[in-house]
């Protein structure tokens, strides 16, 4: 086990730059989750712990040691790919002791290994079976199989979720995390799933386009996203963002679309700065005494534990979410109530938390 | 329990009619199939039976030994590979087993080194990207085929100066190269779909289990993409087997291959159909042998690149 230190790491192809100056610090035994938009470089990053990809500035340290120059084999690592990567020609069990046999690794200590992992994995009744006699899990299953038997310093997973089906994705991060917690090896971990990013990471790395925008505990990402963008990006739904202007007159307050929204008094923002004003679904109540905010319900969806309100407020669409049933009517008014101590101002300019 | 046996149930009329419709099916189905058969058999059949018939016999298109002709081993005996002739010194059958000899060298040593850098280039080619201006992977690969839109007639007389000035003519090594260079295009299409096919993660993943870049290609690539390869070398064996054009224009006594000698067989009095059609046989019978025995790689070979 390893730490990996990522130091003003940059990636170009040709003219393009698609890492633009990363700085991360993983600690030993941690596993953190690469998380953003198809395209962000969260893939290339992984590819470049890897060592699949050249490092074009920056440094990647692995422990103790730099491994920008140094082939893939010498990092020892290991890496679970998107489409499994399985060696077709050769059987499960041929699968996963390759890694050992090219390592010349005593037959007996291979043998042990590979009946262990297998154990591990559920995988002891397909041994013998060659991966195109596998389903989806299974040969999943197998790559990550193939990642154990190792015992190397990392584990990089590559999106290895992404080709299962749902109900198959949810069982299978829960027991990824239970293996990780098993094993407790440094893992890197890249989806472009925020459920999966919050549900299995212990530190999460929030990229778009080639950088970093925040790197924090799924909660406090969760209750202090760093701007805009991580704001909407975590959470599901998504966080309401609604465009307004700071009044200090009395209790200070967020004006928008006529209306009152209220802040918490400790936010630094001057009188008549112009915000963008964040409160998630869930922590909007319905004020029956006709406080709060007026919007107009557009779509109602019970999905029997919540129900999910879509309405206007003004131009500005809005989502609600109610752990208790309502039964609206498209059309109707109904006044929502933001809880002041739950939400998130954002300069309108920058997009930068306040 | 009665101990009472036999039938209970029966077939009604409309199990009765699937059956009929089912067996009319089949029928024609396997009559069309049997039928495309005799078609593509015929030629073969053909060459075995002239070499077992005399003048007159394939004058007058005699087709079936015994019944409208009388078997005879004249064709064999004139390649001194008859039962009576099979033992006795012959200078044909010596020059036969030579020329056989010329065949099987060129043609095996072709396809092997059409093969070792056909695939080679034809990794390159799926794996990486080359520019050179405004040439791609695409143009490159499209040239390398164009090499077949040419007609081999318009090559002749330069490769019979150029061969001439190297010291090339009637030499194996001149006809290997040939060969090599003409058969390279389609190794080359057919090994690129096949490394295409293979997804590139395999390569990588073997490269983070620990191999270097030359031996993941060796012990993963290479097994993967073998059913191509054959397929690819048996092609390519056969093309070179079977080319007369340059052999013929290349070669005179030392390095001629067998369809120069088949085409050879005329005596004072007309061609030798017999002898030609003995010799015809002998040498199509390797060909028939490789495609019996290495058919289901041919086929997965095939099929691998074409799905992709």
């Amino acid at each position: 086990m390893a730490e990996v230190t990522i130091r003003q790491l940059r990636k170009s192809f040709g003219s393009v730059e698609v890492i633009r100056g990363v700085d991360i610090d993983i600690p030993d035994g941690e596993f953190v989750v690469l998380v953003g938009p198809s395209g962000c470089g969260k893939s290339t990053l992984l590819r470049m712990i890897a060592g699949l990809e050249d490092v074009t500035a920056g440094t990647i340290r692995i422990g103790e040691r730099v491994v920008n120059n140094l082939p893939p084999a010498e990092r020892d690592i290991a890496m679970v790919f998107q489409n499994y990567a399985l060696y077709p020609h050769k059987t499960v069990a041929a699968n996963l002791a390759f890694s050992l046999k090219v390592r010349k690794t005593d037959r007996a200590v291979v043998k042990e290994r590979v009946e262990q992992a297998a154990e591990t994995l559920g995988l002891t009744p397909y041994l013998h079976r060659y991966p195109r006699q596998l389903s989806g899990g299974q040969r999943q299953r197998v790559a990550m199989g193939r990642a154990i038997v190792r015992d190397p310093q990392v584990f990089l997973f590559d999106e290895p979720l992404s080709n299962l089906d749902a109900k198959l994705r949810i069982q299978m991060r829960t027991e990824i995390k239970e293996l990780y917690q098993r094993l407790g090896t440094t893992t890197v971990f890249v989806t472009h799933d925020q459920i999966e990013a919050m549900t299995m990471a212990d530190k999460i790395v929030v990229m778009e386009d080639g950088l970093v925008e925040q790197v924090g505990t799924p909660l406090e990402l969760f209750d202090r996203p760093r701007n805009v963008f991580v704001a909407t990006f975590i959470g599901s739904p998504a966080m309401n963002l609604i465009h307004g202007t700071v009044r200090r007159d009395g209790a200070p307050h967020v004006e928008a679309n006529g209306h009152r929204l209220p802040v918490r008094p400790d936010r630094e923002a001057p009188d008549g700065h112009s915000v963008i004003y964040g409160v998630r679904p869930e922590h909007l109540d319905l004020a029956e005494d006709g406080g709060g905010f007026p919007a107009r319900v557009a779509v109602v969806e019970p999905t029997g534990s919540e129900t999910l309100v879509f309405l206007r407020f003004g131009e500005t669409e809005v989502v609600a979410l109610f752990r208790d049933r309502h039964f609206f009517k498209p059309g109707e008014t109904v006044h929502l109530r933001p809880r002041t101590d739950q939400t998130h101002l954002f300069d309108a300019a920058t997009g930068v938390r306040l | 329990m009665s101990a009472e046996t036999g039938q209970i149930f029966k077939d009604a009329a409309p199990d009765l009619k699937f059956r009929a419709k089912w067996y009319t099916r089949r029928v024609l189905i396997y009559g069309t199939l049997l039928f495309w058969t005799v078609i593509c058999l015929f030629p073969i059949y053909w060459t075995a039976t002239t070499s077992f018939k005399i003048a007159p016999d394939v004058m007058q298109g005699h087709l079936i030994p015994w019944a409208d002709f009388e078997p005879a081993w004249r064709g064999w005996r004139s390649l001194g590979l008859s039962p009576q002739t099979i033992f006795e010194t012959s200078t044909v059958r010596e020059e036969f087993l030579k020329r056989f000899t010329n065949s099987v060298i060129t043609s095996l040593a072709a396809s092997a080194l059409a093969v070792v850098l056909g695939s080679m280039a034809a990794y390159g080619l799926s794996r990486f990207t080359y520019r050179l201006k405004f040439i791609k992977n695409r143009d490159i690969s499209f040239f390398f085929l164009s090499q077949l839109i040419l007609p081999p007639v318009v090559l002749a007389l330069p490769f019979l100066v150029l061969y001439k000035e190297l010291a090339l003519l009637d030499s194996h090594i001149g006809l290997i190269l040939l060969y090599t260079l003409m058969v390279l295009p389609i190794v080359i299409w057919i090994m690129r779909d096949q490394f295409s096919a293979i997804p590139v993660e395999l390569e990588e993943a073997a490269l983070v289990d620990g191999l270097s870049v030359w031996k993941a290609f060796l012990q993963i690539v290479l097994p993967i993409a073998l059913p191509g390869m054959i397929a690819a070398f048996i092609l390519s064996l056969v093309l070179c087997w079977n080319e007369y054009f340059f052999a013929a224009l290349l070669t005179s006594t030392d390095a001629k291959t067998i369809p120069v000698m088949v085409a050879s067989q005329t005596g004072s009095q007309g061609i030798n159909w017999w002898s030609m059609a003995a010799l015809s046989f002998a040498a199509i019978l390797p060909l028939v042998i490789i495609g019996i025995v290495l058919e289901r790689f041919i086929i997965k070979g095939m099929a691998a690149g074409a799905v992709k």
